[in-house]
């Protein structure tokens, strides 16, 4: 039998025999033996043998049988289905009887009515359940592989089945669970009445705005800003990538700090920022009217507001995914319009802006998304200006909580979301944008037109300004006694968060941060690796691979960066609160959080760069008698560099920023950083919040560098300057 | 990657998955809704007062009765402290929460026995905060204006765009403004009143202080809030002014309860008894919460509001505190007040 | 260290390779010798490439088997087929030097890395590009990048290798040339090569068997010589060295020999099992010759059109049987002008009775 087969079976032979079947609250604690004979700690063997929990048998059932009936020599087809039929059945088994039989017994009323009550119990599946899905999952995508599917490549059928399962338990299955509570009718039952009535009230769709009220239906109000945010976010991230790759900028490392300092800035503090520069008691403001006699307004709240704070907040993520796309541009194409007697503004419009296509409108696409799905920002800045996000968070969260108001509402999200999907995939069409091909490509990049040059060091200098001036203030608010109101230099803020004192065992984290800080720590470290590995495997599988149902499939990963953290958090407490799958309360929910809400990114940076990687490098790697995971590490990947780093980047950094999604899967024992800030920006102690987020974008700034340091650059070998002129001396 | 890297990602996870287990004199998970620093002043002092080691998790009253609603079938949470009292009798309406009769009862104010008996007993009143509203005096010399001093005060044209106050559907603090205007001014009157009061609010806030450090930061004048969240922001030196209308105001009534199902029943009864003692109640001052405790015996905090100057109404909390009237209400408010949306 | 070829024979039974409801390849079979270059001829879009693709594992097909020195490899992955590929693209990895690049299928296959660096060495040495190991791909020439992509083919010593239109991105001159260079290689190697290309002159050149490929099916498949001098069907005697395609009747078949009847004209020529009836004589444009004076075996026409080419004159004919295209070496002294009334000649040779 081969290696693959032999190695998930025993993977699943080790659940089954020695992991604890069953979740457990405290952790493997017993003693060696009481965990293993007890029918809480037991593996599934103890469990179906001692504590008759007979239908646990078929699952041994279906491990056994490839070792009964796999011969080394068996015919390829013919193992291929056997290994079909034993995961197919073996999956679709364990998910029955974990939802057939629960923590309060039957898990459906009609199995109670059929077999009479039951005294039996089940909680949470554990280590050894979890153990023997997986194995079952590969056995049958290999099997697959073995009857010929995507080309015989069983890493790739792997790959499949890994993303499509995980994404349909995460995404899929917890979100249909939360939106179907669009339909519910106050007595419990479904209908599509409360539906319809739900999905056409005023608030969303009304053009109040047209006849003098405050403000239009939030519909409308989400797709203005967002369209608004994913254009400037669009034309900045350009004119910054612009910037670092093509021009003669002096203070490049500056221009990417700046780039990459509101990534990093939890959420809440550039809101607050702006308000203390624009607000109608702001520094700004007050000048304003102090010197030229403007008066004070109130005109930061709303729109102009969330554009302004929304825009500084999301152009950094348009600037990576950007910044891979213009570099990958082929030089010798430039080169090419430049011998056809093209001008460089001609070469400009006409090659340059083209090719990076699948860049502006991955961007663009991002931007609209992430304006739609934001939350903390709108919170402060908002004003009468009502958005999607926050409507629905408050018809959770709020006096009158309506969680089919809020589904109704995520629905509506939900559709504006796919149409932007929709839109782009129809504007970006069938074209090639290929530039990084196997052929070498030794040419310069062509120089920018002059006016380009001037429109970008016009819209980014200014606004590296800008982002300079806000990230002062929020240094300078660290250390003051009252930000605003009482200047005076002061470190209590810090002493109060990260305090450390010497007690008799040794260090005491005194400071009120430190636990919390510690969690997030932990938690987004684990979250972005993982993060990034599956985006870019689901990036590589859209971009390079071909299979039936792949549109419906990448629909589906985009859903949890679509739907609001708030639904996510709500939907995931739905979800997996109860067997079979108990995972509230615990650190795995949070990061499963990060990477299923977080991966999209991932995903469109490396589609946006694998669509500029020719595919006969794969294929020709193929040949050279590389499988496809050897392919993908050694010549995928490090063409894709610059996607590792945004995904990594962006999976990181969001782990530790984001707050709407986790609000309610943060336990005692698993408490974040921002849920702290947020607590403190409630009760208006400025202080400790801008101290704790400074803290934290140190902390992140760190960590950004780490991960460029540890992925490294991408080496095309393209003249670029003095060090090809080396090697070509030294050659 | 590395033998070495894997070992320390292995580390990681195995860290963060297994997790710990401290064992004590039991444990409780306490779900705390007011603000962090009296909440974790209630850990700490509930867990040297009785060695039982205490989860806490801290989120705003919607959101707790989000959570507690959606953790139904299998409860995380052992019991529900703090917050305003509406989710509370929610819950207890809905029958997420357990009947509980303490024997502290005698000590306790009546608007908290009040309380516990409109919640059937699974609900019990733990502070009380009048509503009123909070100006900022500097702004107010700066733009020579008068002093507001009465819920009539503010419909004046002089603070035209200068109020602010939460949305009634996101902010319970909101809610308690509309119902208490109706109880004093009957409800045509008071919508009336919202009416008018509708051309001075320059914003509909979503959380219910918003409108009050909105005021403490000079970007409003005017912000209609609980009293206590105004004498926060005071302390906190913040140029706020805090009144208390003269026709007379609501109040909330901030509630505990007992989670249906708790897992640690019994510590969660020790907690509910000792939270109701005097000392207990006495912690929420050092937290600069200005609440007035349920317990008899408790010292009100000299900053507190005091509720023998206020002139409270008789707030029906059975009435105004039921699904159908909030939702009866509610309607009205957004068909005749066209506030946002 | 020294590169040979373990080659072995390629056999096609009945394979079709369907996307969605299109028929890229339509039940072809065929073989290919071990040690013989055999050329997928066609125009784009017959199926040649996924022909190819499908030898070398990137493609899977429909239906039908396919198998590598006896080996039943229908199903397997491209990296279980000891195959080997030089691409169209090139396909240099642009991150890896030419050593990297040359060395990088070695990799698999185990061995210390300094055999491998040896081997790759010696890969390098065989298309003459020693001492280039630390050059990026973007510092080589065009025919450059093609050979290190040859050598990195090669190294892996594959049981067959493939060539997809290799020569396509080339200058005439340098492809002649590189194309010498692989089909020298191939002999000296003893190689099973399969080589796509749509340019029937590379094909002839450096072909042992010629497949042409029209409409997802084999149109025929044979020597250079054999496709040349007896096109099966219209397609070929046209996509191969051209021909006038003319209508003609045939009579009854007699010892493999039938009439054929075009116009005025007749000819005895093998029938090739073509029924009796009308079809197609295939009449190459050097087969045809153009006199002054008229006789029985000639037809008359008149000159449309005469280029001049050096070597030889290219005449474009209007005659009874329709439009004839000819020529003619430039050494017989005919110096016939536009508008001229000849008297054409056809064969004997360069004439085949061909299907439709």
């Amino acid at each position: 039998m081969p290696v693959t087969i032999l190695t998930w079976l025993g993977i699943g032979w080790i659940g089954f025999l020695l992991l604890p079947w069953y979740g457990l609250e405290d952790g493997i604690t017993r003693t060696p033996l009481r965990y293993y004979l007890g029918d809480e700690a037991g593996p599934g063997l103890i469990q179906a043998a001692l504590h008759a929990k007979w239908w646990l048998w078929p699952v041994a059932a279906a491990l056994a049988l490839p070792l009964l009936a796999l011969r080394p020599n068996s015919d390829h087809r013919r193992a291929g289905t056997i290994l079909i039929v034993v995961g197919t059945a073996g999956l679709a088994w364990i998910s029955l009887q974990g939802f057939a039989l629960t923590h309060r017994g039957w898990g459906w009323s009609i199995l109670a009515e059929m077999f009479g009550p039951t005294t039996q119990r089940q909680f949470g599946m554990g280590w050894g359940a979890a153990s023997v899905a997986t194995s079952l999952l590969f056995l049958l995508t290999t099997g697959l592989a073995r009857r010929g599917a995507m080309r015989g490549d069983a890493f790739v059928t792997g790959a499949i089945g890994i993303v499509v399962a995980t994404v349909a338990l995460f995404v899929f299955w917890p979100v249909i669970e939360v939106l179907f509570e669009a339909a519910l009718t106050n007595d419990g039952r479904y209908g599509l009445m409360p539906l319809a009535n739900r999905l056409t009230t005023q608030t969303i769709w009304g053009l109040g705005c047209f006849q003098g009220q405050r403000s239009c239906g939030v519909f409308w109000n989400s797709v203005l800003l967002a369209t608004i945010v994913g254009i400037t976010t669009t034309l900045l991230g350009l004119a910054f990538a612009l910037l670092a790759q093509r021009t003669a900028f002096p203070a490049k490392p500056l221009l990417k700090l700046v780039a990459v300092l509101p990534v990093i800035t939890p959420p809440f503090v550039i809101g607050l920022a702006i308000i203390l520069l624009f607000g109608r008691n702001g520094a700004v403001t007050l000048f304003l009217e102090s010197a030229f006699g403007i008066p004070p307004t109130r005109w930061i709240y709303g729109l102009p507001g969330l554009v302004l704070v929304q825009t500084l907040a999301f152009a950094p993520i348009a600037f990576m995914v950007l910044l891979g796309v213009v570099q990958g541009v082929s030089p010798s194409m430039e080169e090419a319009a430049q011998t056809l007697r093209a001008s460089r503004w001609r070469v400009f419009t006409t090659v340059t802006l083209p090719l990076i296509r699948p860049g502006l409108a991955n961007s663009f696409l991002i931007g609209f998304v992430e304006s739609l799905a934001d939350f903390g920002n709108p919170l402060v800045l908002a004003g009468n200006f009502n958005v999607l996000s926050t409507q629905i968070f408050f018809a959770i969260v709020g006096a009158q909580s309506d969680p089919g108001r809020a589904a109704a509402l995520s629905m509506v999200l939900l559709a504006v979301c796919l149409a932007a999907f929709f839109l782009q995939n129809v504007w970006l069409g069938k074209r090639a944008y290929t530039t990084v091909s196997g052929k070498g490509d030794g040419g310069m990049h062509a120089p920018l037109p002059r006016g380009a040059r001037w429109f970008i060091y016009g819209t980014a200098v200014p606004w590296m300004a800008f982002t300079l001036i806000v990230y002062a203030m929020i240094v300078v608010g660290g250390f003051v006694e009252n930000f605003g109101r009482d200047n005076s230099f002061t470190l209590k803020h810090y002493v109060v968060t990260f305090g450390i004192e010497w007690g008799q065992h040794g260090i005491v984290w005194a400071g009120r941060a430190w636990n919390s800080l510690f969690t997030t720590l932990q938690l987004s470290a684990l979250a972005a690796p993982l993060t990034a590995a599956i985006g870019l495997l689901t990036a590589y599988l859209l971009a390079r691979q071909t299979f039936a149902g792949k549109q419906a499939f990448e629909f589906t990963t985009m859903l949890s960066f679509a739907i609001p953290g708030t639904v996510i958090g709500v939907s995931y407490i739905v979800a997996f609160n109860v067997p079979p799958l108990e995972l509230t309360g615990t650190g795995i929910i949070l990061v499963i959080c990060f990477v299923f809400r977080n991966m999209p990114v991932a995903i469109r940076a490396g589609v946006a760069t694998l669509s500029q990687i020719d595919k006969s490098l794969d294929e020709c790697s193929l040949m050279l008698r590389h499988g496809s995971f050897a392919t993908l590490r050694r010549v995928v990947l490090p063409l894709l560099r610059p996607a590792i780093v945004a995904a990594l980047v962006y999976s990181f950094v969001r782990a530790i920023t984001s707050v709407s999604a986790v609000v309610f899967l943060v336990s005692a024992e698993y408490n974040l950083a921002t849920a702290y800030i947020v607590n403190r920006v409630e009760v208006s102690d400025y202080g400790v919040a801008i101290a704790y987020s400074s803290a934290l974008v140190v902390i992140m700034a760190v960590g950004v560098g780490l991960i460029q340091l540890v992925v490294g650059e991408r080496r095309l070998g393209r003249r670029g300057g003095a060090s090809s002129i080396l090697r070509e001396a030294s050659a | 990657m590395t033998i070495r890297t894997i070992g320390a990602v292995a580390a990681l996870v195995a860290g963060t998955l297994l997790g710990g287990a401290a064992q004590a004199q039991g444990r409780l998970n306490l779900y705390c809704s007011v603000q962090e620093d009296w909440c974790q002043l209630m850990q700490t002092e509930f867990e040297k007062a009785t060695g039982i080691r205490v989860a806490m998790t801290r989120k705003s009253s919607g959101e707790t009765y989000a959570q507690v609603k959606a953790e139904k079938d299998n409860p995380r949470g052992d019991i529900w402290w703090g917050g305003t009292g509406d989710p509370h009798l929610q819950a207890a309406e809905e029958g997420l929460t357990a009947d509980y009769e303490t024997p502290r009862m005698g000590e306790m104010q009546d608007w908290a026995v009040q309380q516990w008996r409109t919640g059937r007993k699974r609900t019990i009143g733990i502070y009380a905060g009048a509503l009123g509203f909070g100006f900022n005096t500097e702004l107010l010399a700066k733009k020579n204006l008068p002093e507001p001093k009465c819920w009539a005060d503010l419909v004046n044209p002089a603070y035209k765009g200068e109020v602010q106050v939460a949305n009634p559907h996101s902010s319970g603090t909101s809610y308690t403004m509309v119902a208490s205007l109706v109880q004093i001014m009957g409800e045509n009157g008071a919508f009336d009143y919202l009416r008018k009061l509708n051309t001075n609010v320059n914003q509909y806030t979503k959380s219910g202080a918003a409108p009050i450090v909105a005021a403490g930061r000079g970007e409003t004048l005017i912000g209609i809030v609980f009293m206590h969240d105004a004498i926060t922001q005071s302390v906190r030196n913040f140029p706020i002014k805090t009144v208390a209308p003269c026709e007379g105001t609501g109040y909330e009534i901030g509630s505990m309860s007992i989670i249906a199902g708790a897992r640690n029943l019994d510590s969660a009864r020790k907690f509910y008894d000792w939270a109701l003692s005097a000392e207990a109640q006495a912690l929420g001052a050092r937290a600069q919460s200005y609440q007035v405790p349920s317990n008899k015996g408790a010292a009100t905090p000299p900053q507190a509001p005091k509720l023998s100057e206020i002139k409270l109404i008789n707030y029906d909390f059975p009435k105004f505190g039921s699904s159908e009237e909030r939702k009866r209400l509610l309607s009205r408010f957004d068909a005749e007040i066209k506030i946002a949306n | 260290m020294k590169i040979s070829a373990r080659s072995a024979d390629v056999e096609f039974r009945d394979v079709t390779r369907r996307f969605g409801n299109v028929v890229a390849v339509d039940s072809i079979s065929f073989t290919i010798a071990s040690g013989t270059l055999v050329t997928l001829l066609g125009p784009s879009g017959c199926g040649k490439t996924t022909t190819l693709r499908m030898i070398a594992g990137l493609e899977i097909p429909s239906a039908g088997t396919i198998r590598i020195g006896g080996r039943d490899v229908t199903r397997l992955p491209a990296t279980a087929r000891d195959v080997s590929m030089v691409f169209q693209s090139y396909a240099l990895f642009p991150h890896m030097n030419v050593i990297e690049n040359v060395a990088y299928g070695l990799a698999v296959g185990g061995g210390s890395k300094a055999e491998q660096r040896d081997r790759a060495r010696a890969g390098l040495e065989l298309v003459g590009l020693a001492g280039y190991d630390a050059r990026m791909p973007s510092e080589l020439s065009g025919g450059q990048q093609q050979r290190v992509a040859v050598a990195r083919a090669l190294v892996l010593e594959p049981s067959v290798l493939l060539f997809d239109e290799p020569l396509s991105n080339l200058d005439a001159k340098l492809r002649r040339r590189m194309r010498e260079e692989i089909r020298d290689l191939q002999q000296k190697l003893g190689l099973t090569a399969v080589y796509v290309t749509h340019d029937q002159e590379e094909a002839l050149a450096v072909s042992d068997v010629i497949v042409v490929m029209s409409q997802a099916r084999i149109a025929q498949s044979g020597s250079p010589a054999e496709l040349y001098d007896q096109p099966a069907t219209r397609f070929v005697a046209d996509f191969i060295g051209g021909a006038n395609l003319l209508p003609c009747e045939v009579g009854p078949h007699r010892d493999g020999v039938a009439t054929c009847r075009l116009g005025p004209l007749a000819f005895d020529l093998p029938h090739r099992g073509i029924a009796a009836g009308g079809t197609t004589l295939a009449v190459r444009p050097h087969a045809i010759r153009l006199h002054t004076h008229p006789a029985a075996d000639r037809l008359p026409a008149r000159i449309r059109k005469a280029t001049y080419l050096g070597s030889h004159i290219e005449f474009t004919l209007d005659s009874d049987v329709g439009e004839l295209f000819a020529i003619a070496s430039a050494g017989d002294g005919m110096q016939v002008s536009q508008g001229a009334s000849v008297h054409a000649s056809l064969g004997p040779g360069g004439l085949a009775l061909v299907r439709d």
